[in-house]
């Protein structure tokens, strides 16, 4: 079989079992809310209720039926696309994760490209004088970075950056007063596309603390695996026999060394994306950032079955994907990646 | 050892890496984006606003902010008196008191135009008993509405309520204009408001809501040019917001005790204003009655008197809570009278020992609190620490943090024996903490088999309080009074309860603006808001 049918193989295999894992996640989420404690009912008319405005609330939320009948009827909606509506608000979970998922797409995607921009750049810096002072700094951030408790950094870069300096907003994504206007709900994709300077500006102005703080935060794992990646590579025989052959040094490094030391950080960059959608909660939390993973805790404080039930089954698809685009880019880039 | 091959492009990027965060730095401070050059008031506070209909709401962030968009029949005024708002006069009970007459203000409009009359009442108190969420408040009190006139509505009661007046202030009955909600007779609009408040509606997402004067308000006009909220979700993104004056306004509804405190320092060095309102917001540890070892009443009352009320809201709250002996907050009551016993650790020894602990028998009690709510936490640990000090030869507390959510659902199981919890009346008066706390509808010898005090955990009754409560519905002004007070005294000597703070309202604005001010109810009147005049 020739690579390419074995990548195609390969993938169609991977695409095929997304439905078995997302209905085997679906079905955990779904039991291990009914089992933990705490009611709904409880969270929406509070502990005081009578017996028959609990019993009628039950009935309106299809909570009276058995489990086995609200399993039939989620997995049903679920094939068929629909996530239900919030048992709270009455409102659409599709809609509820549509509002929210840009937001924390657009602060993965920046938060992603600053880790990347300043592992890059501080992985490089040590590479280039191994054993320096500034390998020996760039190694301390990779391991501070890495051990800081993100809310403990995201209060001071808090702090430090909107109270003491006054440059930029404590939170949000937009100023007070301003509704996010009607598209994307990307704010930076929509200002450019309307030529709106100013929302373009403010967006960056919110987006510029929580995107930097997690970026950071991540940019230590980035910086680290890229040097010492990069330094294996450097070593190896093929980059020599490069010299050899009078390539030039900016060759050599981003044709020969680079493609080879990104593999590994390729895979991380897939793992940390996953880990990125669902695990920025503190830095949403500290930033009043309006989230997937602050709906996502709001909803399991006030059992939301059908928002938590959506929001798992969403992340958990778009983590499917993007681990299937990671191996395929692998496997494009390494010839000798083999399936 | 350098490595000639990068070095030279790693400097270049390093160059291309910093003007990058210069061109952010510099693109993110061009103009001053952030200040507020509307005229508008920015008011922070903690939490998201998930709807804004009134049959809905019961968190106070949205019942603070509907209150801004909508007038109730009546409110309490900071005087503690019935005030008419869209109501022309107090009501009028027919001589059974179970006909309620209200009549009715007249030109007064709803933010789309459409007219305010006893249609537009009654559609939106039927709205509310079809589909309110906290419709089981008073859904067993009212029996019909009618509209017999275009300004006069009869409230027809399925039995005596002197409460209803506190009732007819509730926010859940906000009027909404039968035009705007005809098609969410029978569901939530969630995201637009359509009432006849000083405020309307601009814009709304859960994390910020922008409102602005209605040009047509029946009332006083608005002091201000609107006011846009903005939610924090943490109490430290709320306090660095003021303090580096970010915004204008803050709510204290759920900020931490220790900024609390931090922002009242700042208030009397004159850096912010601070405004106090009415306290309805009560905390109380709840006593499992019908289970050992707190079955035993004299234990319970050993516990009422191992309490240092003054000593834990001094720790806690830096004495920005008041120590309660009560359940009914003082602003609802003509007199002080406070039931529960003051700390006496003597007294409290000898009822242990009398219950059979202290000589090398050490009750060991349980105390759950919500792990989400830091205050229940350092009540808990303070009170630990002063019993450890003054009575650790007889108890012990043991401590254990519980999401709330988890204590709602299993307090009426009767799964602890002793929980903090907290409570604000659905409407300002006094029936509004003393039924959902001990209300009950089936007795067993001073057990609760159905009923209130099964949902609060305590499962404590007694059929003479149970009396004196329901005749407190039959009567009204001073006896009436007198009647809650000797339930409240009954509540006490059952000691299932221990109450022990009150917990205020309070705002803080930035210094030019005037001092803010509260309705009798504990909601902020931000329509009167406005930056100060030169000479004040």
């Amino acid at each position: 079989m020739n690579r390419t049918r074995a990548i195609a193989k390969y993938t169609a295999i991977r695409l095929g079992s997304i439905p078995i894992m997302l209905w085997l996640i679906s079905t955990m989420v779904f039991m291990l809310l009914r089992i933990a404690p705490g009611d709904p009912v409880d969270a929406i008319l509070g502990n005081r209720a009578d017996d028959l405005a609990r019993n009628a609330m039950r009935e309106r939320l299809g909570l009276n039926q058995s489990i086995f009948k609200q399993y039939l009827s989620f997995l049903n909606d679920l094939i068929h696309g629909n996530l239900g509506n919030a048992l709270n608000t009455q409102e659409p979970v599709s809609e509820i994760i549509s509002k929210a998922l840009p937001a924390s797409i657009e602060l993965g995607i920046t938060a992603l490209l600053i880790a990347s921009i300043v592992g890059f750049v501080i992985g490089l810096s040590g590479t280039a004088r191994p054993e320096s002072k500034t390998d020996l700094a760039g190694r301390l951030y990779g391991i501070g970075t890495y051990a800081l408790p993100p809310f403990w950094a995201a209060m001071m870069i808090q702090l430090f950056f909107s109270v003491i300096l006054g440059w930029l907003p404590i939170g949000g994504r937009l100023p007070p007063g301003s509704s996010i206007p009607e598209g994307s709900g990307y704010l930076i994709l929509d200002s450019i596309k309307n030529g709106n300077l100013l929302l373009l500006q403010n967006a960056l102005r919110h987006l510029l603390l929580p995107a930097g703080t997690l970026g950071i935060l991540l940019s230590g794992v980035f910086s680290r695996s890229l040097r010492i990646n990069l330094n294996k590579t450097l070593q190896m025989d093929h980059i020599e026999a490069a010299k050899s052959r009078g390539l030039n040094k900016s060759r050599i490094l981003f044709f020969h060394a680079l493609p080879n030391a990104m593999l590994p950080v390729l895979t991380i960059t897939g793992l940390t994306v996953a880990s990125l959608i669902g695990g920025a909660l503190l830095i949403e939390v500290t930033f009043s950032w309006p989230g997937i993973a602050l709906k996502l805790q709001e909803a399991i404080n006030q059992r939301d079955y059908p928002i938590v039930q959506g929001i798992v089954v969403v992340i958990s698809m778009l983590v499917v994907f993007i681990s299937v685009i990671v191996d395929l880019l692998i496997a494009i880039i390494d010839p000798r990646v083999s399936y | 050892m350098q490595n000639p091959l990068i070095k030279t492009k790693s400097l270049k990027i390093t160059k291309v890496f910093l003007s990058l965060i210069s061109f952010l730095l510099i693109i993110t401070q061009v103009s001053c984006a952030q200040k507020n050059n509307t005229g508008k008031i920015i008011v922070s506070s903690k939490g998201k606003i998930e709807s804004l209909d009134p049959a809905q709401a019961s968190k106070l962030l949205a019942i603070q902010l509907i209150s801004s968009l909508g007038d109730t029949l009546y409110r309490i005024n900071s005087d503690g008196n019935l005030e008419p708002r869209l109501a022309k006069d107090l009501p009028t009970f027919s001589e059974d008191r179970l006909t309620i007459s209200i009549p009715l203000r007249e030109n007064v409009l709803f933010h789309d135009g459409t007219e305010f009359n006893s249609y537009a009442m009654a559609f939106s108190l039927k709205r509310f008993l079809e589909i309110g969420t906290l419709s089981y408040v008073i859904s067993d009190r009212i029996e019909s509405i009618e509209t017999p006139e275009r300004f006069k509505l009869i409230l027809k009661l399925k039995r005596p309520s002197s409460s209803i007046n506190g009732v007819l202030t509730s926010i859940n009955i906000t009027p909404i204009s039968p035009k705007a909600y005809l098609s969410f007779k029978n569901k939530f609009l969630n995201d637009k408001f359509i009432g006849t408040g000083p405020y309307k509606l601009e814009s709304f997402t859960p994390e910020r809501q922008a409102l602005i004067p209605f040009e047509d308000y029946w009332g006083n006009k608005v002091q201000n040019k609107g006011i846009n909220f903005i939610n924090y979700s943490t109490s430290v993104s709320l306090f660095s917001a003021i303090k580096s004056g970010q915004v204008d306004v803050l709510l204290s509804n759920s900020i931490e005790d220790g900024h609390r405190r931090a922002l009242n320092q700042l208030s009397q060095k004159g850096l912010l204003n601070e405004g106090e309102g009415p306290a309805m917001q009560i905390g109380y540890v709840a006593l499992r009655s019908h289970k050992p070892p707190l079955n035993n009443k004299v234990l319970r009352q050993a516990l009422s008197y191992s309490i240092n009320r003054d000593l834990i809201v001094r720790k806690v709250s830096y004495g920005l809570r008041d120590p309660l002996r009560s359940v009914v907050p003082r602003a609802l009551k003509t007199e002080n009278n406070e039931p529960w016993p003051k700390y006496e650790p003597s007294i409290a020894k000898e009822l242990y020992k009398r219950a059979g602990y202290c000589n090398n028998k050490k009750l060991i009690l349980p105390i759950t609190f919500r792990s989400n709510v830091p205050a229940d936490k350092l009540l808990a640990l303070t009170w630990q620490e002063q019993v450890k000090k003054d009575l650790s030869e007889c108890l012990i507390l043991e401590l254990n943090g519980v999401e709330s959510t988890t204590i709602y659902k299993q307090l009426g199981e009767g799964s602890f024996e002793a929980v903090i919890l907290g409570w604000t009346g659905d409407y300002p008066d006094p029936e509004a903490y003393l039924s959902p706390l001990f209300d009950c509808k089936k007795i067993n010898n001073e057990t609760c088999k159905k009923g209130e005090a099964v949902f609060g955990g305590t499962f404590w009754a007694n059929q003479k309080l149970q009396n004196v409560l329901k005749r407190s519905e039959l009567e009204s002004g001073i006896t009436r009074n007198n009647t809650l007070n000797e339930a409240e005294k009954l509540a006490s000597e059952g000691t299932a309860i221990l109450p022990v703070w009150l917990v205020k309202p309070r705002i803080w604005t930035q210094p030019e603006f005037n001092t803010p001010e509260f309705d009798g109810s504990g909601r902020v009147l931000l329509d009167r808001l406005s930056i100060k005049s030169k000479n004040e």
